[in-house]
């Protein structure tokens, strides 16, 4: 009886909740921010403006990228499915906000979605058309004018017009989206943007650069129709709804197994299937990715044939793992390929602390250049496949320093060096000590459990010239956390540098990411200043002078004048010897099934990744007739290819 | 002069007829022994050296500078250069290096590569070299060296807390039992392996590997000397309301005493029977902490370090992974076999009947 009660009460508790969820629902759904977004406009006059194709300037020259090489392969076939890996299953389906900025969102934004034009792979600041069909540039005022091809449209159906542009700076823009970076960067990148008619815009700039181009072109709308619920719960409402996209690749809803997989299904009808630079790329119609957390159990997979690719950066893949004499690379099942590409390159090195007692002395900071064995690390761990970085700023062309090199191993340097500071005498154990008898000795911080070989390496070496490594590995998170914090003496880490005409100076060495209040009025060091945390000045360096390079640098428009103080600002750097340049990975390597085919030139110059720009495809036919022919037994010709076009010698 | 009393001998001599515990137990300390003197067995410091008339034996002195030797470098001599040299000069110099001359972290590659390279007695590398061509017998002797003493410190301190704790909660009873009980049944809810890794996390990495070890230690006893309690609480209870307690009570014996002196020897067996299970768990511990990448910091050779290297290279270097588990089975079979042979040898039902 009682229990009868009970379960008819809960019943009632039961019935009315899912009302009150159901209301909540229904009068969310019903949420429309038009007219937010139109008042936001109203409220910024300077940023938004209307006008009519008449206020177009007379004497633009209109550009549409036409003449560049073509991108990827004639042969190109549609069609089949591609099986990778990911690492953890996505958090969000959100390409903004908390969360989103994981390894998966090249799927749903860099690699795939369309900005107005994008910037050539095989040439220096070409810019083939994209969303845009073509594009004026006012070099004057730092102004970029584009037409949007008519025929653009969001995967799901909609005309992608100017007015998703302007809503992408109120998106970028606003609170909701949880965001800093993206508030911050449209809040003081650009300083307006005006609709002409429905297919006709201009984006200003705030400070004209050398590559404000890039900048303004490089903008991707965002779907005011999909965003019409935009509000405070922005993170939870969106969190697993796709995004209309401008690219060739949707996620269907029942493509979405939590925990297992993403399937990404190509659009028979995409608007730029049939444009010059995208007909023959994009060809997979189905990308599988399975969620596989084990880096080791990803090659396994990869050798049972369950993955097309895989990336064989590593000497211990290339030659170990899968050495040429493998039966299934040796009978032809299996190609692999180097591809040498030239773009700028995460600067792995030695970030010294120059906050830190004892390495504020520059005759330290040299010895430990001297006393640091990459050549070896380079040659012995690498085989000799990577090579030496010379400055944390290489690979900019021009910008990058003609002749500065990285300093050698060389013990005796590295002892004189020491013996300067003090360090004249070794201890029982053969590290060097001073006269107040303190030992020289560092921690490597580091968050790159893989390198920390490298490290052990170092040490060896480094004890040679009485110096002591001591290493101290932590998680990705921790490690990069403590180098934040300037919690290091020396940092093993490495930034992830874009493909970007010039450096960032201001970040990486400019006093005002190093201290508070670093100097006074007139130059001379503050006493009170105290250490600025969370900034990629990771060597803590401030100099008044390097100041003043810095701020002119930023405040220049000019490309000759930049290009000197880059180089001026890189020796300075190179005398203050903070950074133990490491070593650069000028090319990257792979291994992928027979089926997966690229074109003869293999890839173009600047991707960091075989898959970056899809120019490759699957031949579903080539699959059953290699996977029979591995059953029965049946070889090919071995394919061990080398794509040298675009080394650096 | 120590003077078992004749149960105890009577044990022992049960002991020894146990032959697979026996065994293990003589194998075990010679194993210890050879780890006590590890430095001049494998280490690439030579154990003597004559060199114009003049004898070094550097492997316990301060390091020498090549220029000691008429090297022209100042940092520590390869002293298997230096024999080559000698014998190449044939000029009445030697050096007389250990059977293993490589220390476990100098990286000693014999192609200029760093790769793992498959055993080889030519080289002196018996069990082959890891990914970074450190010599494996080497690592794993010092690794399972540390793994060892760890762990028999590690039985030692949670004995000595887990008796005393646990003997004076079933000595004293009453309130003070109560409130023990409730303070260890928290305490050991505590989940032990999240805290040993939030411990070592912030530990600076400018502490000695000694200190480490020391605090890894430390943390892993405290979370540890519970379950001891349990078993001397329940074993002292039953002492307690002995006559022979009585008896030494009446005659004015102290507490301290009557635990010590009375009780304790009695509930020996119990606690001893446990010692192998519990120098095994601690041999695991620290692998597993090493393995999952938590224990000690690199190059510091370790069982669990060992383990790790080899399951990635399961198929391209099996002998890093045949090493390092190897010895995993023969150190844990050696102590689980010596644990058998201690129970059954203090089983008191061989030697008493209760009426």
């Amino acid at each position: 009886m009682i229990r009868t009660v009970r379960n008819m009460l809960s019943g009632v508790v039961l019935a009315a909740t899912l009302l009150a969820c159901g209301g909540a629902t229904e009068q969310a759904e019903v949420r429309d921010n038009t007219q937010e977004v139109l008042d936001y406009y109203a409220a910024h006059p300077d940023l938004f403006q209307f006008k009519t194709l008449a206020d177009l300037p007379a004497d633009l020259v209109w550009e549409r990228g036409e003449g560049l090489p073509d991108l990827g392969s004639p042969d190109a076939k549609k069609g089949g499915t591609q099986y990778g890996s990911i690492q953890d299953f996505p958090r969000t389906l959100r390409y903004v906000g908390p969360d989103s900025n994981g390894a998966f969102r090249t799927w749903i934004l860099d690699d795939v979605t369309l900005p107005l034009a994008l910037k050539h792979p095989d040439t220096d600041y070409d810019f083939y058309p994209a969303l845009a069909s073509e594009w004026a540039l006012d070099e004057e005022n730092g102004i970029v004018y584009a037409r949007l091809d008519p025929a653009a449209r969001w995967s799901d159906g909609e005309a992608i017009t100017v007015d998703d542009f302007m809503f992408m700076f109120f998106f970028n823009r606003s609170e909701y989206i949880v965001a800093p970076w993206y508030n911050n960067y449209y809040n003081i990148t650009f300083s307006n943007i005006t609709k002409y008619d429905d297919h006709t815009l201009s984006v200003t700039m705030n400070t004209k650069k050398p590559d404000f181009a890039y900048q303004a072109l490089d903008l991707r709308p965002e779907p005011q129709h999909f965003y019409k619920e935009l509000g405070e719960d922005f993170v939870e409402r969106y969190q697993w709804r796709f995004v209309p996209t401008t690219g060739p690749y949707v996620i269907r809803d029942e493509d979405l197994i939590p925990g297992r997989s993403v399937t990404l299904t190509r659009l028979q009808d995409w608007w730029a299937k049939d444009k010059k630079y995208f007909a023959n790329r994009y060809n997979v119609d189905r990308i599988v990715l399975n969620v596989i957390r084990d880096a080791n159990n990803v090659f396994e997979s990869f050798k049972r044939g369950d993955i097309d690719q895989f990336g064989l950066n590593l000497a211990e893949h290339w030659y170990e793992k899968l050495p040429n004499t493998d039966p299934d690379v040796a009978n032809g099942y299996i190609h692999k390929s180097v591809f040498y590409n030239q773009r700028p390159r995460p600067n792995y090195g030695l970030w010294m602390n120059t906050s830190r007692p004892m390495l504020d002395d520059q005759n330290v900071r040299l010895g430990i250049q001297y006393a640091s064995n990459w050549d070896l690390v380079i040659e012995s761990f690498f085989r000799g496949d990577y090579s030496r970085m010379h400055t944390a700023n290489d690979g900019f062309g021009s910008f990058s320093h003609p002749t500065i090199r990285a300093r050698p191993f060389d013990i005796d340097k590295a002892l004189e060096h020491f013996a300067l500071a003090g360090f004249t005498t070794r201890g029982p154990d053969g590290i060097l000590v001073n006269e107040q008898g303190q030992r020289l000795a560092f921690t490597i911080t580091t968050g790159y459990p893989t390198f920390a070989d490298i490290l052990t390496i170092l040490r060896e070496e480094a004890a040679k010239a009485g110096l002591e490594f001591r290493i101290e590995v932590l998680d990705q998170t921790a490690g990069w956390q403590k180098v934040q914090e300037k919690q290091h003496d020396i940092g093993f880490v490495a930034l992830g540098v874009g493909t970007e005409m010039y450096a960032r100076f201001w970040d990486y060495y400019h006093s005002d990411n190093a201290y508070d209040d670093a100097f006074l009025e007139d130059g001379s060091v503050n006493p009170d200043r105290k250490i600025k945390v969370q900034t990629n000045n990771m060597e803590v360096l401030a100099s008044y002078e390097l100041d003043q390079m810095i701020d002119q640098f930023v405040a220049s428009n000019d490309v000759d004048e930049m290009r000197e103080l880059s180089h001026r600002m890189q020796e300075f750097v190179y005398e203050y010897a903070s950074f133990v340049p490491g070593f650069v990975q000028d090319f990257y390597r792979i291994g992928h099934w027979r089926w997966v085919k690229y074109p003869e030139f293999f890839n173009h110059k600047s991707p960091s990744l075989a898959t970056e720009l899809h120019v490759h495809w699957i031949d579903e036919q080539l699959k059953q007739e290699t996977l029979a022919a591995r059953r029965a037994g049946q070889a090919f010709e071995p394919q061990i290819r080398v794509y040298d076009q675009y080394r650096m010698q | 002069m120590l003077r078992l009393n004749p149960q105890t001998i009577k044990k022992l001599k049960r002991f020894r007829q146990i032959k697979r515990g026996y065994y293990s137990f003589l194998i075990l300390m010679v194993m210890l022994g050879l780890f006590v003197v590890g430095e001049l067995l494998i280490n690439n410091r030579a154990l003597v050296v004559k060199y114009e008339g003049e004898w070094y034996f550097p492997t316990y002195s301060a390091f020498h500078p090549g220029t000691d030797f008429g090297f022209p470098y100042t940092y520590e001599t390869n002293y298997r250069e230096l024999k080559q040299r000698f014998a190449e000069e044939n000029s009445g110099n030697w050096v007389l290096l250990p059977l293993v001359p490589y220390s476990p972290n100098e990286n000693h590659s014999t192609t200029g590569i760093f790769r793992p390279e498959a055993p080889s007695a030519a080289n002196q590398h018996y069990l082959g070299t890891d990914s970074t061509s450190r010599d494996i017998l080497a690592r794993l002797f010092y690794g399972t060296r540390t793994a060892l003493f760890f762990a028999m410190a590690f039985t030692l301190a949670t004995y000595v807390i887990g008796i005393a704790i646990g003997a004076a909660m079933g000595y004293f009873g009453g309130l003070f039992d109560l409130l023990f009980q409730r303070v260890i049944e928290i305490w050991s809810n505590v989940p032990f392996l999240y805290m040993v890794i939030i411990i070592f996390s912030v530990i600076p990495a400018a502490f000695s590997i000694f200190t480490r070890i020391s605090i890894l230690l430390t943390v892993m006893v405290l979370f540890s000397w519970t379950s001891m309690t349990y078993y001397m609480r329940t074993e002292t209870y039953k002492q307690k309301v002995r006559d022979y307690v009585a008896s030494a009570r009446l005659i004015g014996s102290s507490n301290t005493r009557i635990i010590f002196k009375h009780i304790l020897p009695n509930v020996l067996a119990t606690l001893v029977t446990f010692m192998p299970f519990t120098v095994i768990a601690a041999v695991t511990a620290i692998t597993a902490l090493d393995f999952l990448g938590f224990g000690l910091p690199p190059p510091t050779p370790s069982l669990g370090e060992l383990l790790k290297q080899g399951t990635a290279n399961l198929r391209t270097a099996p002998w890093i992974v045949t090493s390092a588990f190897g010895t995993l089975v023969v150190l844990l079979t050696l102590v689980t076999f010596i644990g058998e042979a201690i129970r059954e040898s203090f089983d008191p039902k061989k030697f008493t009947v209760y009426k």
